[in-house]
């Protein structure tokens, strides 16, 4: 079977066939945010649709909300990913209770988040009958509104609940290796807990730290449960924004829905390639010293 | 490390736990809750209202959980076929393309889903797979496989394959092998993948949504007008039934698993 030249290609048939479909997509849809849509008499190729977002108000804002969300929750859900990370990995905690504990929020969806968020935070939720029942507050209007709101709170505090244990999870791995074998060596040549950590264990694991964020960045940016289900009514986040113009009963609305589309897309882009470019230069970085 | 700093550590583990932990109690006394009105901290009466709504047949509740746990299972069952596929490629062999095949297992992850669901909806409909279960299985199956692939890929690595040579050089068939050899070695990476590729299907609301226009009927697809409405005693019942049975899929995962195996591990919650 090794010895059979065909078989590498064979193996990767299913793989190449689904990626081909989801590439197709992209690419289809981004043909359509410039205006190539045979179907509804579109032929010419225009920047159109993107310039007439950058014009619309309502569209920036939903641009900016989106970037908001996505930065501020994967920042949060990286430091205290790792965090949690370095927690188990000192408490010795890797296997047992603690860690199927923190497993639990990856096998729970978004939708079902958003409502533990809903039960929790709204204005007669729990925490609110909590202060009212220590006399904090005296009705439901005292409680501050936390979800629907334009800071967008609701919805990052759902993908923190989810993303958190994520990258805690992405991270363990290489931070449990890396703290029992050149962590230990650091610390028997005289470091503290904290240079060894700062000097050794983070830098080692800051490749997959940022994979992490990486794959947790795109998914709020391009994610539309969160935002339907918890988002302010403006402005809408870019997924919730591009499906509404994509459901729009006139087609021509479509192409605004791609271009939306495309912007997603060509952020997420310009992540990855930001991502690979620094992993080039600290490759060039470590070739280079040796 | 002096122990004043493991105990710290400690008490702050003990607080993820909680945050993780407080909700779902939340949710479980909401499902049993008969009357909880503000601002009272603990519900009255409690009855099986919720749980009467989902399993009590008028609301077809059951018949789409069912319908949705198969759907999922094709999903898990087709993602941990090509997932051990591709990672058997990548580990084993060197070939044209082999950079390529990488990227394309990590895309569906860096590129924002609905730019995807929107695309490809289109091309769908063209191809007369939108408004259908195969349609729905095929997008579904793309964003369950960067994950497969990746679990797949290192169990794969660690195992080797240096036990299927000696196994073809003492003169197994190739059946054998995989019978013998292969399975065995891989499950544990088999039982996880499946886990996580029937999560991710399972957990899928736009792309169903989207995809399935209306036709394709998941729990998930159903459950999120209750998680809107003001009736928290429903949409938590809808709750507590989505993971419950996805833990139960898990158990019969795993119980079938070691069915195969003499090895009496954990897969999932290890």
């Amino acid at each position: 079977m090794k010895n059979f030249r065909l078989a590498p290609y064979l193996l990767n048939l299913p793989l190449v066939i689904l990626s081909l479909i989801f590439i197709a997509g992209i690419v289809n849809g981004l043909l359509q945010s410039f205006g190539l849509i045979p179907d509804l008499g579109l032929y010419e190729f225009t920047f159109k649709y993107y310039l007439e977002i950058f014009k619309r108000p309502d569209l920036l804002g939903s641009i900016g909300l989106s970037l908001y969300i996505s930065l501020v929750s994967s920042l949060l859900a990286a430091v205290f990913g790792v965090l949690l990370s370095l927690l188990i990995v000192m408490t010795g905690k890797a296997k047992g209770l603690t860690m199927n504990i923190v497993k639990i929020p990856i096998i729970i969806p978004h939708i079902v988040v958003a409502f533990f968020v809903i039960a929790i935070f709204s204005q007669n939720g729990l925490l609110a009958r909590l202060m009212y029942s220590l006399g904090l507050i005296s009705s439901q209007t005292d409680f501050p509104a936390l979800l629907y709101t334009d800071n967008a709170f609701g919805i990052i505090l759902a993908y923190l609940w989810k993303e958190i244990p994520f990258v805690a999870f992405f991270v363990i791995t290489i931070m449990a290796n890396i703290s029992s074998t050149l962590g230990e060596a650091a610390r028997n040549l005289g470091a503290s807990q904290w240079q060894t950590f700062w000097h050794v264990t983070l830098p080692l694991c800051l490749p997959s730290i940022k994979n992490a964020f990486l794959i947790v960045f795109a998914f709020s940016l391009g994610a539309y449960e969160l935002p339907y289900l918890l988002g302010a009514t403006m402005p809408k986040a870019l997924p919730v924004q591009a499906y509404i113009e994509y459901m729009h009963p006139d087609l021509l609305h479509r192409p605004y829905a791609m271009a939306l589309n495309g912007i997603m897309f060509f952020v997420s882009l310009f992540i990855v390639v930001l991502y690979y470019r620094l992993l080039q230069q600290n490759i060039r970085k470590v070739n280079g010293s040796e | 490390m002096n122990t004043r700093g493991i105990i710290v550590g400690k008490i702050l583990l003990a607080c993820f736990a909680l945050t993780v932990l407080i909700p779902i109690v939340v949710i479980l006394v909401w499902s049993f809750a008969a009357r909880w009105p503000w601002p009272i901290l603990l519900p009255h009466s409690f009855s099986l209202r919720g749980l009467q709504e989902i399993f009590g047949g008028y609301s077809g509740a059951l018949q789409v959980l069912g319908s949705s746990i198969v759907l999922s299972l094709i999903v898990a069952l087709l993602a941990v076929l090509i997932g051990t596929m591709t990672a058997r490629s990548l580990v084993f062999y060197n070939f044209y393309g082999k950079k390529l095949i990488e990227l394309g297992t990590i895309l569906p992850i860096i590129i924002p889903s609905t730019v995807f669901a929107m695309g490809v909806h289109v091309l769908f409909i063209r191809f007369g797979l939108a408004d259908n279960v195969v349609g729905v299985i095929i997008v579904h199956l793309i964003c369950a496989l960067p994950y497969t692939i990746k679990i797949m890929t290192d169990v794969t690595a660690a195992f080797g394959g240096k036990l299927e040579e000696q196994a073809s050089v003492l003169g197994a068939s190739p059946l054998q092998i995989l019978k013998e050899i292969t399975l065995p070695c891989l499950l544990p990476g088999i039982i996880s993948s499946a886990c996580m590729a029937y999560i991710i299907s399972f957990s899928q609301y736009f792309l169903t949504l989207i995809i399935g226009g209306g036709n394709v009927k998941t729990f998930a697809v159903m459950m999120v007008p209750y998680l809107q409405s003001g009736d928290r005693t429903i949409a938590s019942a809808y709750s507590l039934v989505f993971i419950c049975s996805a833990l139960l899929v898990f158990v019969i995962f795993e119980k079938t698993a070691k069915r195969f195996t003499k090895n009496g591990s954990n897969y999932f919650f290890v």
